[in-house]
Protein backbone atom coordinates (compact mmCIF):
# COMPACT_ATOMS: atom_id res chain seq x y z
CA UNK A 1 0.00 0.00 0.00
CA UNK A 2 2.61 2.36 0.75
CA UNK A 3 5.04 2.02 -2.26
CA UNK A 4 1.78 3.01 -4.30
CA UNK A 5 1.38 6.36 -2.60
CA UNK A 6 3.35 8.58 -4.18
CA UNK A 7 4.99 5.61 -6.61
CA UNK A 8 4.58 8.51 -9.31
CA UNK A 9 7.30 10.47 -8.76
CA UNK A 10 9.59 8.02 -6.65
CA UNK A 11 9.87 5.23 -9.17
CA UNK A 12 8.78 6.00 -12.73
CA UNK A 13 9.25 9.30 -13.20
CA UNK A 14 11.52 10.26 -16.07
CA UNK A 15 13.65 13.32 -15.27
CA UNK A 16 11.89 15.39 -17.41
CA UNK A 17 8.11 14.47 -16.19
CA UNK A 18 9.77 15.17 -12.35
CA UNK A 19 10.73 18.74 -13.96
CA UNK A 20 7.72 19.52 -15.65
CA UNK A 21 5.81 18.72 -12.48
CA UNK A 22 8.25 21.25 -10.64
CA UNK A 23 7.84 23.97 -13.31
CA UNK A 24 4.54 23.60 -12.79
CA UNK A 25 4.02 23.54 -9.12
CA UNK A 26 6.40 26.74 -9.04
CA UNK A 27 4.53 28.77 -11.59
CA UNK A 28 1.05 28.10 -9.58
CA UNK A 29 2.77 28.77 -6.15
CA UNK A 30 4.38 32.02 -8.22
CA UNK A 31 0.66 32.97 -8.88
CA UNK A 32 -0.32 32.22 -5.64
CA UNK A 33 2.27 34.01 -4.55
CA UNK A 34 1.38 37.16 -6.50
CA UNK A 35 -2.47 36.62 -5.45
CA UNK A 36 -1.31 36.89 -1.91
CA UNK A 37 -0.18 41.32 -2.95
CA UNK A 38 -2.89 41.53 -5.58
CA UNK A 39 -5.89 39.86 -3.36
CA UNK A 40 -5.47 43.07 -0.42
CA UNK A 41 -3.83 45.74 -3.20
CA UNK A 42 -4.20 48.82 -0.56
CA UNK A 43 -2.36 47.49 2.15
CA UNK A 44 0.26 45.56 -0.43
CA UNK A 45 0.83 49.01 -1.96
CA UNK A 46 1.63 50.73 0.91
CA UNK A 47 4.51 47.79 1.50
CA UNK A 48 5.75 48.25 -2.17
CA UNK A 49 5.69 51.64 -1.86
CA UNK A 50 7.50 52.08 1.57
CA UNK A 51 10.50 49.81 -0.13
CA UNK A 52 10.38 51.76 -2.89
CA UNK A 53 11.13 54.93 -1.27
CA UNK A 54 13.52 53.18 0.98
CA UNK A 55 15.40 51.79 -2.34
CA UNK A 56 14.98 54.90 -4.46
CA UNK A 57 16.75 57.43 -1.89
CA UNK A 58 20.60 55.49 -1.76
CA UNK A 59 19.93 54.91 -5.64
CA UNK A 60 19.06 58.48 -6.55
CA UNK A 61 22.08 59.22 -4.60
CA UNK A 62 23.96 57.01 -6.40
CA UNK A 63 22.89 58.05 -9.82
CA UNK A 64 23.43 62.10 -9.08
CA UNK A 65 27.46 61.59 -7.69
CA UNK A 66 27.72 59.18 -10.96
CA UNK A 67 26.37 62.19 -12.72
CA UNK A 68 29.01 64.60 -10.22
CA UNK A 69 31.61 62.34 -11.66
CA UNK A 70 31.12 62.57 -15.03
CA UNK A 71 30.98 66.37 -14.73
CA UNK A 72 34.05 66.54 -12.64
CA UNK A 73 35.95 63.95 -15.28
CA UNK A 74 35.00 66.73 -18.38
CA UNK A 75 36.92 68.99 -16.15
CA UNK A 76 39.92 67.56 -15.73
CA UNK A 77 40.74 67.78 -19.24
CA UNK A 78 40.57 71.90 -18.77
CA UNK A 79 42.81 71.42 -15.53
CA UNK A 80 45.38 73.69 -16.68
CA UNK A 81 47.97 76.35 -14.75
CA UNK A 82 48.20 79.27 -15.71
CA UNK A 83 51.61 81.57 -15.14
CA UNK A 84 51.68 84.77 -14.57
CA UNK A 85 54.88 86.16 -15.52
CA UNK A 86 56.60 89.46 -13.81
CA UNK A 87 55.67 92.50 -15.51
CA UNK A 88 58.94 93.93 -17.07
CA UNK A 89 59.45 90.68 -18.43
CA UNK A 90 59.94 91.02 -22.24
CA UNK A 91 58.04 89.00 -24.91
CA UNK A 92 61.23 87.41 -26.05
CA UNK A 93 61.82 86.50 -22.57
CA UNK A 94 58.34 85.12 -22.41
CA UNK A 95 58.50 83.39 -26.02
CA UNK A 96 61.90 81.36 -24.43
CA UNK A 97 60.26 80.77 -21.38
CA UNK A 98 57.45 79.02 -23.12
CA UNK A 99 59.66 77.16 -25.53
CA UNK A 100 61.33 75.55 -22.14
CA UNK A 101 58.20 74.53 -20.94
CA UNK A 102 56.87 72.72 -23.88
CA UNK A 103 59.92 70.63 -23.80
CA UNK A 104 58.65 69.05 -20.54
CA UNK A 105 57.20 65.55 -21.52
CA UNK A 106 54.65 66.56 -18.64
CA UNK A 107 53.10 69.36 -21.09
CA UNK A 108 50.99 69.17 -23.74
CA UNK A 109 51.23 72.79 -25.04
CA UNK A 110 51.55 76.32 -24.26
CA UNK A 111 49.79 79.09 -25.00
CA UNK A 112 51.14 82.41 -24.79
CA UNK A 113 49.33 85.62 -23.90
CA UNK A 114 51.06 88.64 -24.20
CA UNK A 115 49.76 91.94 -22.35
CA UNK A 116 49.01 93.44 -25.27
CA UNK A 117 46.69 91.16 -26.66
CA UNK A 118 45.21 90.57 -23.24
CA UNK A 119 44.63 93.89 -22.82
CA UNK A 120 42.63 93.90 -25.97
CA UNK A 121 40.49 90.73 -25.25
CA UNK A 122 39.97 92.35 -21.59
CA UNK A 123 39.10 95.41 -23.07
CA UNK A 124 36.36 94.22 -25.78
CA UNK A 125 35.08 91.55 -22.96
CA UNK A 126 34.43 93.79 -19.85
CA UNK A 127 33.49 96.83 -21.72
CA UNK A 128 35.76 99.15 -19.74
CA UNK A 129 37.22 99.73 -23.37
CA UNK A 130 37.19 103.90 -22.63
CA UNK A 131 38.57 103.45 -19.01
CA UNK A 132 41.30 101.25 -19.95
CA UNK A 133 42.34 103.09 -23.00
CA UNK A 134 43.58 106.02 -19.92
CA UNK A 135 45.95 104.22 -18.31
CA UNK A 136 49.21 105.16 -19.36
CA UNK A 137 50.71 102.04 -19.04
CA UNK A 138 49.61 98.48 -19.45
CA UNK A 139 48.75 96.67 -16.25
CA UNK A 140 48.37 93.53 -17.53
CA UNK A 141 51.49 90.82 -16.53
CA UNK A 142 52.76 88.16 -19.87
CA UNK A 143 51.06 84.94 -19.88
CA UNK A 144 51.42 81.40 -19.86
CA UNK A 145 48.72 78.95 -20.23
CA UNK A 146 49.99 75.49 -20.02
CA UNK A 147 48.11 72.13 -20.40
CA UNK A 148 49.66 69.31 -18.66
CA UNK A 149 48.95 66.12 -21.00
CA UNK A 150 46.58 63.67 -20.03
CA UNK A 151 48.72 61.77 -17.32
CA UNK A 152 49.43 64.89 -15.44
CA UNK A 153 45.86 66.17 -14.48
CA UNK A 154 46.03 64.07 -11.64
CA UNK A 155 45.35 66.45 -8.04
CA UNK A 156 48.79 65.06 -7.06
CA UNK A 157 51.06 65.35 -10.57
CA UNK A 158 49.07 68.68 -10.95
CA UNK A 159 50.68 70.24 -7.46
CA UNK A 160 54.08 68.86 -8.70
CA UNK A 161 53.97 70.42 -11.79
CA UNK A 162 52.75 73.95 -9.92
CA UNK A 163 55.44 73.84 -7.34
CA UNK A 164 57.89 73.32 -10.11
CA UNK A 165 57.02 76.46 -12.18
CA UNK A 166 56.32 78.46 -9.11
CA UNK A 167 60.34 78.18 -8.86
CA UNK A 168 60.93 79.85 -11.99
CA UNK A 169 62.30 82.80 -11.75
CA UNK A 170 60.29 85.11 -14.10
CA UNK A 171 57.24 83.68 -13.01
CA UNK A 172 55.58 86.01 -10.47
CA UNK A 173 51.94 83.52 -9.62
CA UNK A 174 51.18 80.12 -10.85
CA UNK A 175 47.46 79.40 -10.18
CA UNK A 176 45.80 76.21 -10.76
CA UNK A 177 43.23 77.09 -12.51
CA UNK A 178 40.56 73.80 -11.24
CA UNK A 179 41.51 73.88 -7.92
CA UNK A 180 38.10 73.36 -6.92
CA UNK A 181 38.00 70.30 -9.07
CA UNK A 182 40.08 68.44 -6.65
CA UNK A 183 37.97 69.64 -3.37
CA UNK A 184 35.05 68.56 -5.64
CA UNK A 185 36.74 65.13 -6.35
CA UNK A 186 37.21 64.71 -2.26
CA UNK A 187 33.46 66.02 -1.90
CA UNK A 188 32.65 63.09 -4.20
CA UNK A 189 34.68 60.36 -2.52
CA UNK A 190 32.80 61.36 0.75
CA UNK A 191 29.35 61.45 -0.55
CA UNK A 192 29.78 58.40 -2.17
CA UNK A 193 30.88 56.62 1.27
CA UNK A 194 27.68 57.90 2.64
CA UNK A 195 25.61 56.54 -0.11
CA UNK A 196 27.27 53.33 0.10
CA UNK A 197 26.02 53.55 4.44
CA UNK A 198 22.63 54.87 3.69
CA UNK A 199 22.52 51.85 0.93
CA UNK A 200 23.48 49.47 3.18
CA UNK A 201 21.24 50.57 6.12
CA UNK A 202 17.90 51.10 3.99
CA UNK A 203 18.76 47.81 2.48
CA UNK A 204 18.76 46.34 5.62
CA UNK A 205 15.35 48.38 6.12
CA UNK A 206 13.69 46.90 2.99
CA UNK A 207 14.65 43.27 4.67
CA UNK A 208 13.07 44.31 7.88
CA UNK A 209 9.97 45.41 5.92
CA UNK A 210 9.52 42.53 3.77
CA UNK A 211 10.51 39.98 6.41
CA UNK A 212 7.68 41.40 8.97
CA UNK A 213 5.27 41.37 6.16
CA UNK A 214 6.10 38.01 5.33
CA UNK A 215 5.76 37.05 9.11
CA UNK A 216 1.88 39.16 9.48
CA UNK A 217 0.95 37.24 6.58
CA UNK A 218 2.60 33.69 8.03
CA UNK A 219 0.39 34.39 10.91
CA UNK A 220 -2.60 35.15 8.87
CA UNK A 221 -2.73 31.46 7.82
CA UNK A 222 -1.86 29.62 10.68
CA UNK A 223 -4.85 27.68 10.17
CA UNK A 224 -3.76 26.67 6.36
CA UNK A 225 -0.33 25.86 7.18
CA UNK A 226 -1.83 23.61 10.20
CA UNK A 227 -3.05 21.93 7.71
CA UNK A 228 -1.09 21.56 5.43
CA UNK A 229 1.18 20.11 7.56
CA UNK A 230 -1.04 17.62 8.61
CA UNK A 231 -1.18 16.14 5.26
CA UNK A 232 2.65 15.68 4.91
CA UNK A 233 3.77 19.29 3.66
CA UNK A 234 7.62 19.91 4.39
CA UNK A 235 8.90 23.14 5.37
CA UNK A 236 9.95 23.78 2.13
CA UNK A 237 6.84 22.97 0.45
CA UNK A 238 5.17 26.03 2.66
CA UNK A 239 8.15 28.34 2.28
CA UNK A 240 7.95 28.66 -1.43
CA UNK A 241 4.49 30.83 -1.63
CA UNK A 242 6.14 33.24 0.78
CA UNK A 243 8.95 33.08 -0.91
CA UNK A 244 7.17 34.01 -4.41
CA UNK A 245 5.43 36.87 -2.78
CA UNK A 246 9.04 38.50 -1.01
CA UNK A 247 10.54 38.11 -4.88
CA UNK A 248 6.58 39.33 -6.23
CA UNK A 249 7.36 42.28 -3.76
CA UNK A 250 11.02 43.17 -4.56
CA UNK A 251 10.10 42.93 -8.27
CA UNK A 252 7.24 45.66 -7.86
CA UNK A 253 9.36 47.57 -5.34
CA UNK A 254 12.10 47.58 -8.06
CA UNK A 255 9.73 48.56 -11.05
CA UNK A 256 8.37 51.65 -8.91
CA UNK A 257 11.58 52.62 -7.83
CA UNK A 258 12.91 52.72 -11.60
CA UNK A 259 9.74 54.59 -12.00
CA UNK A 260 9.93 57.06 -9.24
CA UNK A 261 13.94 57.62 -10.11
CA UNK A 262 12.78 58.02 -13.53
CA UNK A 263 10.22 60.61 -13.37
CA UNK A 264 12.77 62.54 -10.28
CA UNK A 265 15.34 62.38 -13.09
CA UNK A 266 12.87 63.86 -16.03
CA UNK A 267 11.93 66.58 -13.35
CA UNK A 268 15.31 67.69 -12.82
CA UNK A 269 16.46 67.74 -16.13
CA UNK A 270 15.43 71.29 -17.25
CA UNK A 271 16.10 73.12 -13.84
CA UNK A 272 19.84 70.97 -14.24
CA UNK A 273 20.14 72.20 -17.75
CA UNK A 274 19.54 75.89 -17.23
CA UNK A 275 22.33 75.72 -14.60
CA UNK A 276 24.93 74.47 -16.77
CA UNK A 277 24.09 76.91 -19.60
CA UNK A 278 25.17 79.68 -16.98
CA UNK A 279 28.52 78.30 -17.09
CA UNK A 280 28.22 77.38 -20.55
CA UNK A 281 28.14 73.99 -19.92
CA UNK A 282 26.55 71.29 -22.30
CA UNK A 283 26.14 69.12 -19.38
CA UNK A 284 22.90 67.10 -18.78
CA UNK A 285 21.87 65.09 -16.25
CA UNK A 286 21.49 61.40 -17.46
CA UNK A 287 19.55 58.88 -15.86
CA UNK A 288 19.88 54.82 -15.61
CA UNK A 289 21.47 53.20 -18.27
CA UNK A 290 19.63 49.18 -19.06
CA UNK A 291 22.42 47.48 -16.96
CA UNK A 292 22.12 50.15 -13.82
CA UNK A 293 18.26 49.40 -14.16
CA UNK A 294 18.20 45.47 -14.05
CA UNK A 295 20.83 45.92 -11.78
CA UNK A 296 18.57 47.90 -9.54
CA UNK A 297 15.63 45.77 -10.17
CA UNK A 298 17.46 42.85 -9.68
CA UNK A 299 18.81 43.95 -6.64
CA UNK A 300 15.04 44.86 -5.20
CA UNK A 301 14.28 41.37 -5.85
CA UNK A 302 17.17 39.89 -3.99
CA UNK A 303 16.12 41.89 -1.21
CA UNK A 304 12.65 40.86 -1.24
CA UNK A 305 13.32 36.93 -1.50
CA UNK A 306 16.50 37.01 0.96
CA UNK A 307 13.84 39.17 3.37
CA UNK A 308 11.00 36.74 3.29
CA UNK A 309 13.62 33.50 3.32
CA UNK A 310 15.07 35.21 6.45
CA UNK A 311 11.56 35.60 7.89
CA UNK A 312 9.52 32.73 6.30
CA UNK A 313 11.26 29.51 7.78
CA UNK A 314 11.60 30.43 11.63
CA UNK A 315 8.08 31.26 11.79
CA UNK A 316 6.80 28.38 9.84
CA UNK A 317 9.00 26.18 12.16
CA UNK A 318 7.05 27.74 14.99
CA UNK A 319 3.57 26.61 13.42
CA UNK A 320 2.21 23.13 14.85
CA UNK A 321 -0.47 21.47 14.24
CA UNK A 322 -2.48 21.42 17.68
CA UNK B 1 0.12 -1.46 11.91
CA UNK B 2 -0.21 0.90 14.90
CA UNK B 3 1.60 -0.50 17.99
CA UNK B 4 1.74 0.90 21.24
CA UNK B 5 4.17 -0.12 23.86
CA UNK B 6 4.31 0.96 27.28
CA UNK B 7 3.17 4.04 26.14
CA UNK B 8 3.21 7.41 28.65
CA UNK B 9 2.11 10.94 28.17
CA UNK B 10 2.71 13.61 30.08
CA UNK B 11 2.20 16.98 28.74
CA UNK B 12 4.02 20.01 30.17
CA UNK B 13 1.57 21.26 32.61
CA UNK B 14 1.72 17.77 34.64
CA UNK B 15 -1.46 15.86 33.08
CA UNK B 16 -1.25 12.81 32.55
CA UNK B 17 -3.17 11.83 29.58
CA UNK B 18 -1.97 8.41 28.58
CA UNK B 19 -0.62 5.73 31.19
CA UNK B 20 1.60 2.61 30.37
CA UNK B 21 -1.32 2.05 27.29
CA UNK B 22 -0.47 -1.46 24.93
CA UNK B 23 -2.16 -1.87 21.98
CA UNK B 24 -1.67 -3.60 18.71
CA UNK B 25 -3.82 -2.27 15.63
CA UNK B 26 -2.99 -5.00 12.99
CA UNK B 27 -2.43 -4.46 8.98
CA UNK B 28 -6.43 -4.04 7.66
CA UNK B 29 -7.94 -3.88 10.89
CA UNK B 30 -10.70 -1.58 11.35
CA UNK B 31 -10.94 -0.27 15.34
CA UNK B 32 -12.89 1.72 17.38
CA UNK B 33 -11.79 4.30 20.50
CA UNK B 34 -13.93 5.85 22.84
CA UNK B 35 -14.02 6.40 26.53
CA UNK B 36 -14.99 10.35 28.43
CA UNK B 37 -13.59 13.42 26.94
CA UNK B 38 -10.10 13.75 28.25
CA UNK B 39 -9.65 9.94 28.62
CA UNK B 40 -6.46 10.05 26.09
CA UNK B 41 -8.72 9.53 22.99
CA UNK B 42 -6.96 12.56 21.49
CA UNK B 43 -3.75 12.24 22.85
CA UNK B 44 -3.11 8.53 21.21
CA UNK B 45 -4.16 10.29 17.94
CA UNK B 46 -2.00 12.82 17.95
CA UNK B 47 0.72 10.18 18.95
CA UNK B 48 0.22 8.27 15.90
CA UNK B 49 0.54 11.19 13.63
CA UNK B 50 3.34 12.74 15.61
CA UNK B 51 1.64 15.98 16.67
CA UNK B 52 2.48 14.59 20.38
CA UNK B 53 5.53 12.69 21.46
CA UNK B 54 5.43 9.63 24.21
CA UNK B 55 7.02 10.71 27.02
CA UNK B 56 8.41 7.06 27.45
CA UNK B 57 7.63 4.27 25.69
CA UNK B 58 7.75 2.91 21.79
CA UNK B 59 5.01 3.94 19.28
CA UNK B 60 5.47 2.28 15.70
CA UNK B 61 3.36 2.86 12.76
CA UNK B 62 4.21 0.81 9.74
CA UNK B 63 6.84 -0.93 11.09
CA UNK B 64 8.39 2.76 12.06
CA UNK B 65 9.44 3.76 15.35
CA UNK B 66 8.56 7.21 15.79
CA UNK B 67 10.06 7.24 18.97
CA UNK B 68 13.47 7.93 16.50
CA UNK B 69 11.83 9.78 13.83
CA UNK B 70 13.73 13.20 13.54
CA UNK B 71 11.43 16.37 12.35
CA UNK B 72 11.90 16.85 9.40
CA UNK B 73 11.09 13.46 8.39
CA UNK B 74 7.87 13.69 10.01
CA UNK B 75 6.25 14.93 6.50
CA UNK B 76 6.68 11.39 4.87
CA UNK B 77 5.23 9.59 7.93
CA UNK B 78 2.03 11.63 7.80
CA UNK B 79 1.42 11.04 3.78
CA UNK B 80 1.18 7.50 4.79
CA UNK B 81 -2.07 8.31 7.64
CA UNK B 82 -4.90 10.19 6.37
CA UNK B 83 -6.82 12.32 8.43
CA UNK B 84 -9.94 13.66 9.32
CA UNK B 85 -11.29 15.84 11.71
CA UNK B 86 -14.11 16.56 13.34
CA UNK B 87 -14.10 20.17 11.96
CA UNK B 88 -13.26 18.81 8.83
CA UNK B 89 -10.08 21.44 8.96
CA UNK B 90 -10.90 22.43 5.20
CA UNK B 91 -9.20 25.12 3.27
CA UNK B 92 -12.33 27.64 3.42
CA UNK B 93 -10.20 29.78 0.02
CA UNK B 94 -9.75 27.12 -2.44
CA UNK B 95 -12.08 24.54 -3.77
CA UNK B 96 -12.90 20.87 -3.49
CA UNK B 97 -10.76 19.60 -5.54
CA UNK B 98 -7.67 21.98 -4.75
CA UNK B 99 -8.35 20.88 -1.10
CA UNK B 100 -8.86 17.10 -2.22
CA UNK B 101 -5.69 16.99 -4.20
CA UNK B 102 -3.70 19.04 -1.91
CA UNK B 103 -1.77 15.52 -0.36
CA UNK B 104 -0.85 14.68 -4.13
CA UNK B 105 0.13 17.97 -4.79
CA UNK B 106 2.63 18.02 -1.38
CA UNK B 107 3.63 14.29 -2.43
CA UNK B 108 4.47 15.69 -6.04
CA UNK B 109 2.20 14.28 -8.12
CA UNK B 110 2.12 14.70 -11.94
CA UNK B 111 -1.15 17.14 -12.92
CA UNK B 112 -2.98 14.29 -14.60
CA UNK B 113 -2.62 11.65 -12.47
CA UNK B 114 -4.11 14.33 -9.49
CA UNK B 115 -6.38 15.31 -11.68
CA UNK B 116 -7.44 11.50 -12.07
CA UNK B 117 -7.02 10.73 -7.97
CA UNK B 118 -9.13 13.53 -6.99
CA UNK B 119 -12.08 13.20 -8.75
CA UNK B 120 -11.76 8.86 -7.96
CA UNK B 121 -11.54 10.26 -4.58
CA UNK B 122 -14.84 12.58 -5.15
CA UNK B 123 -16.29 10.35 -6.94
CA UNK B 124 -16.46 7.61 -4.04
CA UNK B 125 -17.87 10.16 -1.64
CA UNK B 126 -20.47 11.30 -4.27
CA UNK B 127 -19.46 14.48 -4.30
CA UNK B 128 -17.68 14.64 -8.06
CA UNK B 129 -20.67 17.42 -8.98
CA UNK B 130 -18.86 19.73 -6.78
CA UNK B 131 -15.51 19.64 -7.45
CA UNK B 132 -15.66 23.28 -8.79
CA UNK B 133 -17.67 24.79 -5.04
CA UNK B 134 -16.12 25.97 -2.23
CA UNK B 135 -16.22 24.39 0.72
CA UNK B 136 -18.95 27.09 2.56
CA UNK B 137 -20.94 26.56 -0.15
CA UNK B 138 -21.48 22.93 1.05
CA UNK B 139 -23.62 21.26 3.96
CA UNK B 140 -21.76 19.51 7.27
CA UNK B 141 -22.16 16.38 5.75
CA UNK B 142 -20.90 17.06 2.43
CA UNK B 143 -17.59 18.61 4.24
CA UNK B 144 -17.21 15.99 5.92
CA UNK B 145 -17.53 14.17 3.20
CA UNK B 146 -14.27 15.96 1.50
CA UNK B 147 -12.16 15.87 4.10
CA UNK B 148 -12.54 11.93 3.83
CA UNK B 149 -11.59 12.20 0.06
CA UNK B 150 -8.53 14.12 1.14
CA UNK B 151 -7.86 11.11 3.93
CA UNK B 152 -7.89 8.57 1.11
CA UNK B 153 -7.06 10.30 -2.15
CA UNK B 154 -3.27 9.31 -2.00
CA UNK B 155 -4.34 6.37 -0.82
CA UNK B 156 -2.48 5.85 2.69
CA UNK B 157 -2.51 2.36 4.64
CA UNK B 158 -4.13 4.14 7.24
CA UNK B 159 -6.60 6.44 8.50
CA UNK B 160 -7.48 8.05 11.61
CA UNK B 161 -10.63 10.00 12.25
CA UNK B 162 -11.24 11.83 15.07
CA UNK B 163 -15.05 12.28 15.66
CA UNK B 164 -16.02 12.17 12.47
CA UNK B 165 -19.54 11.95 12.87
CA UNK B 166 -19.55 14.34 16.12
CA UNK B 167 -21.61 17.01 13.96
CA UNK B 168 -23.74 14.88 11.84
CA UNK B 169 -27.27 13.33 12.21
CA UNK B 170 -27.51 9.44 12.37
CA UNK B 171 -28.29 9.21 8.94
CA UNK B 172 -25.38 10.82 7.69
CA UNK B 173 -23.44 9.65 10.39
CA UNK B 174 -24.33 6.01 8.73
CA UNK B 175 -23.34 6.37 5.36
CA UNK B 176 -19.92 8.21 6.90
CA UNK B 177 -19.48 5.03 8.34
CA UNK B 178 -20.33 2.78 5.09
CA UNK B 179 -17.40 4.31 3.33
CA UNK B 180 -15.47 3.57 6.62
CA UNK B 181 -16.22 -0.01 5.77
CA UNK B 182 -14.96 0.16 2.18
CA UNK B 183 -12.05 1.19 3.10
CA UNK B 184 -11.48 -0.92 4.99
CA UNK B 185 -12.64 -3.93 2.81
CA UNK B 186 -10.17 -2.94 0.24
CA UNK B 187 -7.12 -3.23 3.14
CA UNK B 188 -6.98 0.22 5.07
CA UNK B 189 -6.49 -0.23 8.85
CA UNK B 190 -8.50 2.50 10.27
CA UNK B 191 -8.84 3.73 13.77
CA UNK B 192 -11.90 6.06 14.53
CA UNK B 193 -12.15 7.79 18.06
CA UNK B 194 -15.98 8.05 18.53
CA UNK B 195 -18.51 9.23 20.82
CA UNK B 196 -21.55 7.49 19.76
CA UNK B 197 -22.10 4.74 21.16
CA UNK B 198 -25.57 3.77 19.19
CA UNK B 199 -23.13 3.97 16.38
CA UNK B 200 -20.39 1.74 17.44
CA UNK B 201 -23.27 -0.56 18.83
CA UNK B 202 -24.73 -0.66 15.14
CA UNK B 203 -20.70 -1.46 14.46
CA UNK B 204 -19.31 -4.86 15.09
CA UNK B 205 -15.91 -3.90 15.16
CA UNK B 206 -13.36 -4.36 17.55
CA UNK B 207 -14.10 -1.21 20.38
CA UNK B 208 -11.09 -0.25 22.79
CA UNK B 209 -12.02 1.83 25.87
CA UNK B 210 -10.29 4.38 27.60
CA UNK B 211 -10.91 5.49 31.11
CA UNK B 212 -8.51 7.77 32.76
CA UNK B 213 -5.81 7.79 30.79
CA UNK B 214 -5.74 4.28 30.42
CA UNK B 215 -6.81 1.36 28.21
CA UNK B 216 -9.62 -0.13 30.21
CA UNK B 217 -11.65 -2.35 27.16
CA UNK B 218 -10.15 -4.28 24.33
CA UNK B 219 -13.04 -6.08 22.46
CA UNK B 220 -14.10 -7.45 19.40
CA UNK B 221 -17.60 -8.92 20.19
CA UNK B 222 -20.28 -6.81 19.67
CA UNK B 223 -21.57 -6.14 23.52
CA UNK B 224 -19.96 -3.12 24.37
CA UNK B 225 -19.93 -2.91 28.07
CA UNK B 226 -20.05 0.72 29.34
CA UNK B 227 -20.15 1.68 32.50
CA UNK B 228 -23.44 4.15 33.39
CA UNK B 229 -21.20 7.25 34.38
CA UNK B 230 -19.71 6.53 30.98
CA UNK B 231 -23.67 7.12 29.60
CA UNK B 232 -24.88 9.86 31.19
CA UNK B 233 -21.75 12.15 30.15
CA UNK B 234 -21.81 11.45 26.83
CA UNK B 235 -24.05 14.54 25.52
CA UNK B 236 -21.48 16.55 27.14
CA UNK B 237 -18.90 15.05 25.97
CA UNK B 238 -20.29 15.23 22.69
CA UNK B 239 -20.27 19.06 22.95
CA UNK B 240 -16.87 19.32 25.01
CA UNK B 241 -14.99 17.20 21.96
CA UNK B 242 -15.83 19.52 19.56
CA UNK B 243 -12.98 22.16 21.08
CA UNK B 244 -10.49 18.91 21.02
CA UNK B 245 -7.92 18.04 18.56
Amino acid sequence: MSSESGAILHEGATISARFKMLLRLHKLEARRGLAEIVDNPISNFMTVLVIAIALALPAGLQVLLENGKTLSQSWDGASRISLYLKLNVSNSQTEHLAKSIKDNPAIDSVEVIYPEQALKDFSASSGFADALAELDSNPLPPTLVVQPNVNHTSPLASETLLSEFKQFELVEKAQLDLDWVRKLHALLELAEKAASALGLALGLAVLLIVGNTIRLSVQNRREEIEVVKLVGATDAFIRRPFLYTGFWYGLLAGVLCWLILEVSLIWLHQPVQNLAGLYQSEFAISSLNIKQSFQLVGISCALGLLGSWLSVGRHIRNIEPR
Amino acid sequence: MIQFAQVCKRYPNGQDALRNVDLEIKAGEMAFLTGHSGAGKSTMLKLISLMERATSGQVIINGKNLNRIKRRKIPSIRRDIGMIFQDHRLLFDRSVFDNVALPLMIAGYDHREIGRRVRAALDKVGLLSKEKNTPIMLSGGEQQRVGIARAVVNKPPLLLADEPTGNLDPELSAEIMKLFEQFNQVGVSLLIASHDLSLLAQMHYRTLVMKESRLVQDQIDDVLEVDDSFEQDNDTNLVRSADEF
